[in-house]
């Protein structure tokens, strides 16, 4: 049986841990997804900048496709 | 226009370039999740060190972003004694060459202020995250306050991790 609790986390609750310092408390209430810094905090930094160049290069894909479709 | 820091920075490395990345690479380095679209480094504004930048980019057609005409990247004696910074847009993308970092210093206080990060191209300075908090508060720019919300968290982050998505 899966409780409110449980529930509330799957639907993705974050629960912040006790010992977080303020910093991680007021980023977390300004709204942004601590899951995000706990992941990249577990690569390391090579990983860290792969990751980067990936969403970069998707990002400027994006980017040139709405230049080129703005000047057609 | 691409953007590949990953290539830039092996390529100043190749040529023992005295540098320290700052901006929004280093806080990827460091653990931010956001995405930065120039690569900044601190640099020793010596003759011999701009030599060896420019030898790190001449087949990349380097030129100064920032001129009214797209001046390509020549450097002269002249020139290298009144340079401040070198803002570059290469085959590679964007390097903008700081000779000094706000909030922290030039290239002797940025540099005491880095840490050594193994890459698999070679070892970087990066600057630290206390510096990296400092620069960032100095700047005082709206567009820094998101990097810098994630910067002081990564500095107080928990030993545990939390559950869940925060959103």
């Amino acid at each position: 049986m899966i409780d409110e609790r449980e529930l509330e986390r799957i639907n993705g609750l974050y629960i912040c841990p006790p010992d977080a310092g303020p910093g991680w408390r007021e980023a977390m209430a300004s709204g942004i997804d601590m899951s995000l810094i706990e992941s990249a905090l577990a690569q390391t930094p090579e990983q860290r900048l792969d990751e980067h160049q990936q969403v970069l290069d998707f990002a400027l894909e994006i980017q040139g496709k709405l230049t080129s479709d703005a000047a057609r | 226009m691409p953007q590949d820091d990953k290539a830039l920075l092996a390529r100043l490395r190749e040529r023992q370039a005295e540098f320290v990345v700052g901006g929004g690479v280093a806080c990827v380095l460091s653990g931010a999740p956001l995405v930065t679209y120039d690569l900044d480094i601190c640099i020793r504004l010596t003759p011999e060190n701009l030599c060896r930048i420019q030898a790190a980019v001449k087949d990349l057609h380097p030129f100064h972003r920032l001129s009214s005409n797209q001046l390509p990247l020549e450097l002269t004696d002249q020139l290298c004694g009144r340079l401040k910074n070198l803002f570059l847009q290469t085959d590679l993308g964007k390097l903008d060459c700081l000779g000094e970092i706000t909030g922290i210093g030039g290239y002797d206080k940025v540099a005491a202020r880095s840490d050594v990060m193994p890459l698999s191209f070679g070892a970087c300075r990066v600057l630290s995250l206390d510096a990296l908090i400092e620069a960032k508060e100095s700047a005082g720019k709206d567009k820094d306050l998101g990097a810098l919300r994630f910067l002081r968290a990564i500095k107080d982050k928990p030993k545990t991790e939390g559950r869940g998505r925060s959103e």
